[in-house]
C-alpha cells in the first residue's frame, strides 16, 4: 500500500478523455493527515490545478470524485462519496454529497478518488475494474432516464458466468447531456444533486462511470474499531433524532415542526406558513405514501423513503423537495410532488433548484415581468415544464439556466431566492436568522448545510430564539467546521444529530433544555475561542462525538477532537480562498433582499436577517478580513500558506474597488 | 490476495462452474485458473474440489467439505440495525433485508433468503460492522 494510514486505498488516479490516458495522481501522506479526503481532498486537488480563469464547462474544469477514509470500513452511514468540480450554476467551487454505492467499490477497486478531465469527442462511459479503465462508445445510452441507463449497464457489466458484477455506478439523465445548469449526478437511486455537477459530466461527454473490484479496505485498528461501532450503532438507534424521528418520518418530518416555527417556504418565500401543509407532510407521507424506509450502504438511520409512483416502488422526497414544490408553488397534492420526485431523479436534476427557479418563474409570471404561462397553485404542466427543462425546449431552454440568471435577464432580484447562484432549501431564514447567515457564507453558494445548518438549534430540534443573531456567527463558524471534517471522512451529516444529547431533545421543557437555549447567544465569546484555537481541545469526545475516535482507529494519525476541528476549519477555509480567485468576497455573501429588508412577518422588523451585522462578527470568528477574505495569518495557521498567493487575490479586489 | 489453482486440478470444471464471480476458467481436463483480479475469497472452489487442488488467500490447504455440511449464517435481529452492507457483499445474492413486519415498522433486518444457495462464504460475518451475522 502507497500509505503509511489506515482506511485509505493508497491510489488516486486520473483521467484525461481528451487523450484517453490514465495515471496516477500524486498524493501524500502529509496530504492525507492535513486534508483527510472528501471534499477537503477535492478542494485540495481542484485548488492546485484551477486558475482564475478556468470555466466551469471547459476542458481544464476537472470531476474530482472522492471517498473519505470512513468510506467502506462499516462505521455508521459511512457510504458517502463527494463530487467536486467548478460549478456552472455558481462559477465557484462546488461540492456534493452523495450516499450512492460508487464510492464503496471506488475503493474496493483501490482507488481513494477518481479525478475526470479533458472532454471526450463522442459521447463515451467509462468500466473501471480494479486497475482496468475500458471506454465504452455511449451513443445508444444517449438520451436515455437515469434508472434506465443503470438498468442497461447491469446487464453489459456481466461476470464470467453471466452474472451482473456487483458494482457502483455514477451515471448522468438527460438533463446532465443538455447542460442544464444545476443537473445532478446519480448512483443508485441517490443524487449528488447540487451545484450542477451532472452538467460537467455531461459536457465531458460522460454518460456514467461503473467501477468494481475485490481489494479489502485494511484499517489500522479493526478491534478497536469493531468495538466503538458497537457501541456507536446502538447510540445511534437510541438518540431520538437518530433513532426516531429520522427513520420513522424521514426528513419530511421537519415540516409540520417548519410550519409551526414559520420557517416553511411558502409562495417562493413570501410566507413562513402553508395553510395546507398537512397535506404535503411527513407524517400523511409516513402513513399513507411510504411502503418501507431505506437507507445508504451502511446506514443505521434509514431516512429515505421509499413510495409508490406509476405502480413502481421508487425514492420518496426529501424535506426540501416537498417543501418547495408543496408550499413552495402552492400545491397541495402529495402525489403530484412524489411523482416530479421521481421524474427529477430520472431526468438527473437537482429538485431543490428546479422547484425554486419554478417558483421564481411563477412569481415573475405574477408580476408582469416575464410572461411564461406559469402560475401559484397550477401543477397541470409541471412534469412536462420540468422534462422541458431538462431537453432544454421552449421556456425550458431559460428555466435550465437557474433563477439567478433569469433575474438578471427579466428582473425581479428581490425575490430570486439564491446565494451565489445556488438557490435556497426549503427552511425561511428570515425566522432562522443563524441559518440566514449560513446560506449567505456558504462556500457553495446557499446551501443549508454547507452553511451550518443552524435551524437545527433554531426550532427543529432545540428552541434557541430564531430571531435573536448573537452568538450564532459563531456557531455557525464551529458548525461549518465539525460538519466539513465529518463530511471530508466519508460519513453522512446526519450522523452529527446525536452530538446534541438525548436528553436535550427529549425532554424540550426541561430546566436544562431551556437553560442551554437561553445561553446560546452568550456562548459566542467561548466558542469564539475554541474556533481560534482549535488544537486546545486535544480530547475526545466519546458517545456525542465518536468521529474523531474513529478516525484515529482507521488511520492511525495522532487525533485529537481539536485538530479533527482543525482539519474541518482547514477545508473550509480553503474552499473559501480558491472562491476568491473567482472574486468571492463580501458583496457574495448576500441572500436576496426579500430575505434582509422585507419583514416575514409585515410590522414585525425582527422578522428579516441582520446579515450584515452577523457577517462582520463571522469573518472575525473565522480570521479573514472585513472583506471576507482569509488573513496570511489564518492561512498560514492553517497549513494553507502554500497555496495560491493571497496578495493577487488582494491586489484584484483593490484594482477592482478602485474600478468601482 | 486471491485463491490459487495448484497442479493437482485434473481439470473437473466443477470450480469454474460453480465460482460466484466466473472468476475461474479453464479447459476440461486441463489446469484451471483463478484470476485475481476477479475473485472474491469466497471459497467455494476449496469446498468443492475433489481433489484438494485449492490454496486459500492465505497459501493454506483448503479441504473437500460435503454441501450438507456447510455452515449457515445465524442473523442477531435484535442485533442487525438494516445497514445492507452483507446484503451489497453477498456474492450469492442470497440475503435482503426485509421488508417492514408491520405497517410503519422502522427496524427492518437482514435475513437469508434462500439458504440452498449459500455458499458458507462467511463474507457477511466479515463485514459486519457490529458483529450481528455468525455461524
Amino acid at each position: 500500500m502507497a500509505t503509511k494510514y489506515g482506511g485509505y486505498m493508497g491510489r488516486v488516479c486520473m483521467v484525461d478523455l481528451s487523450t484517453g490516458k490514465v495515471c496516477d495522481y500524486p498524493w501524500s501522506d502529509e496530504e492525507r493527515r492535513l486534508f483527510i479526503g472528501g471534499k477537503t481532498m477535492a478542494a485540495k486537488i481542484l485548488g492546485d490545478n484551477i486558475t482564475k480563469d478556468t470555466k466551469p464547462l471547459s476542458e481544464e474544469n476537472m470531476l474530482v470524485i472522492t471517498t473519505g477514509p470512513f468510506t467502506g470500513t462499516g462505521t455508521p452511514s459511512s457510504s458517502r462519496f463527494n463530487i467536486s468540480t467548478l460549478s456552472p450554476q455558481t462559477g465557484i467551487i462546488t461540492s456534493s454529497n452523495c450516499g450512492g454505492n460508487f464510492g464503496y467499490y471506488l475503493k474496493k477497486a483501490g482507488f481513494d478518488a477518481l479525478i475526470i478531465k479533458g472532454k471526450a469527442k463522442a459521447p463515451l462511459w467509462l468500466e473501471i475494474h480494479n486497475n482496468s479503465f475500458k471506454f465504452h462508445d455511449a451513443r445508444e445510452l444517449w438520451g436515455m432516464n437515469t434508472g434506465k441507463t443503470q438498468e442497461v449497464l447491469d446487464e453489459v457489466i456481466k461476470t464470467g458466468n453471466g452474472k451482473t458484477r456487483k458494482n457502483g455506478k455514477i451515471v448522468i439523465g438527460p438533463a446532465g447531456e443538455n447542460m442544464v445548469r444545476y443537473a445532478s449526478i446519480v448512483s443508485n437511486e441517490r443524487l449528488a444533486g447540487r451545484g450542477g455537477t451532472g452538467a460537467v459530466m455531461g459536457y465531458k461527454n460522460l454518460k456514467a462511470v461503473t467501477v468494481s473490484g475485490n481489494h479489502e479496505i485494511q484499517v489500522h485498528d479493526r478491534k478497536k474499531l469493531d468495538k466503538l461501532n458497537k457501541s456507536w450503532f446502538k447510540y445511534l438507534k437510541s438518540h431520538p433524532l437518530t433513532g426516531d424521528q429520522l427513520p420513522r418520518l424521514g426528513t419530511a418530518g421537519l415540516v409540520s415542526t417548519m410550519q409551526m416555527r414559520g420557517q416553511l417556504s411558502t409562495k417562493n418565500y413570501n410566507y413562513g406558513q402553508y395553510d395546507d401543509f398537512e397535506k404535503v407532510n411527513g407524517e400523511l407521507l409516513a402513513e399513507e405514501f411510504n411502503i418501507v424506509n431505506k437507507g445508504c450502504l451502511s446506514c443505521p438511520i434509514k431516512c429515505a423513503r421509499t413510495v409508490e409512483v406509476n405502480g413502481k416502488a421508487v425514492k420518496g422526497p426529501e424535506l426540501e423537495t416537498l417543501g418547495l414544490l408543496g408550499g413552495g408553488i402552492l400545491n397541495s397534492d402529495m402525489y403530484s410532488i412524489l411523482k416530479w420526485n421521481y421524474e427529477l431523479d430520472e431526468l438527473g436534476m437537482d429538485s431543490i433548484s428546479a422547484a425554486s427557479t419554478l417558483a421564481y418563474a411563477m412569481e415573475a409570471n405574477e408580476k408582469g415581468l416575464w410572461d411564461n404561462g406559469l402560475a401559484f397553485g397550477q401543477t397541470d404542466e409541471i412534469s412536462q415544464v420540468f422534462d422541458d427543462i431538462a431537453h432544454r425546449r421552449g421556456i425550458g431552454d431559460e428555466l435550465a439556466n437557474g433563477s439567478k440568471w433569469l433575474s438578471e435577464k427579466y428582473g425581479g432580484k428581490e425575490f430570486a431566492i439564491h446565494s451565489k447562484g445556488l438557490e435556497l432549501a426549503a427552511y425561511e431564514p428570515r425566522r432562522s436568522v443563524g441559518l440566514g447567515l449560513g446560506y449567505a457564507v456558504s462556500n457553495r453558494g446557499g446551501c443549508h448545510l454547507n452553511g451550518g445548518y443552524m435551524v437545527l438549534l433554531e426550532g427543529l430540534s432545540l428552541n434557541v430564539d430564531q430571531q435573536n443573531p448573537h452568538g450564532k456567527p459563531d456557531f455557525t463558524v464551529m458548525f461549518q467546521d465539525l460538519m466539513e471534517a465529518v463530511s471530508s471522512c466519508g460519513q453522512c451529516l446526519f450522523t452529527t444529530y446525536a452530538f446534541f444529547p438525548a436528553p436535550l431533545i427529549s425532554h424540550p421543557n426541561s430546566w436544562y433544555t431551556k437553560a442551554f437555549c437561553k445561553s446560546v447567544p452568550y456562548l459566542g465569546p467561548v466558542l469564539r475561542m475554541l474556533n481560534t484555537f482549535p488544537q486546545v481541545a486535544c480530547i475526545h469526545i466519546p458517545v456525542l462525538f465518536n468521529q474523531s475516535i474513529a478516525l484515529h482507529h482507521i488511520t492511525g494519525m495522532p487525533v485529537t477532537f481539536g485538530s479533527f476541528f482543525k482539519a474541518g476549519k482547514r477545508g473550509y477555509t480553503l474552499e473559501r480562498h480558491i472562491n476568491t480567485r473567482f472574486g468571492i468576497s463580501r458583496k457574495d455573501d448576500s441572500l436576496p433582499s426579500r430575505l434582509t429588508d422585507e419583514p416575514q412577518i409585515k410590522g414585525d422588523e425582527k422578522t428579516k436577517v441582520p446579515l450584515e451585522p452577523m457577517k462582520s462578527v463571522y469573518y472575525a470568528a473565522r480570521g479573514w478580513t472585513s472583506d471576507g477574505i482569509p488573513k496570511p495569518k489564518t492561512l498560514r495557521k492553517l497549513n494553507l500558506d502554500g497555496l495560491a498567493s493571497y496578495e493577487d487575490t488582494c491586489k484584484r479586489f483593490a484594482e477592482e474597488k478602485e474600478g468601482e | 490476495m486471491s485463491y490459487l489453482i495448484t497442479d493437482k486440478c485434473i481439470g473437473c470444471t466443477l470450480c469454474a462452474k460453480n465460482c460466484p464471480v466466473g472468476a475461474i476458467t479453464g479447459e476440461v481436463k486441463s489446469l484451471h485458473q483463478i484470476d485475481p483480479e476477479y475473485c472474491v475469497d469466497c471459497g467455494l472452489c476449496g469446498k468443492l474440489c475433489p481433489k484438494e487442488a485449492i490454496l486459500d488467500d492465505e497459501g493454506a490447504q483448503t479441504h473437500k467439505i460435503p454441501k450438507d455440511q456447510w455452515e449457515k449464517p445465524i442473523i442477531d435481529v435484535t442485533r442487525c440495525v438494516g445497514c445492507s452492507l452483507c446484503v451489497e457483499n453477498c456474492p450469492q445474492y442470497c440475503i435482503e433485508i426485509q421488508g417492514p413486519a408491520f405497517k410503519g415498522d422502522i427496524n427492518t433486518v437482514a435475513a437469508m433468503t434462500d439458504s440452498s444457495k449459500c455458499i458458507s462464504c462467511k463474507i457477511c460475518m466479515k463485514v459486519c460492522p457490529i458483529g450481528a451475522v455468525s455461524f
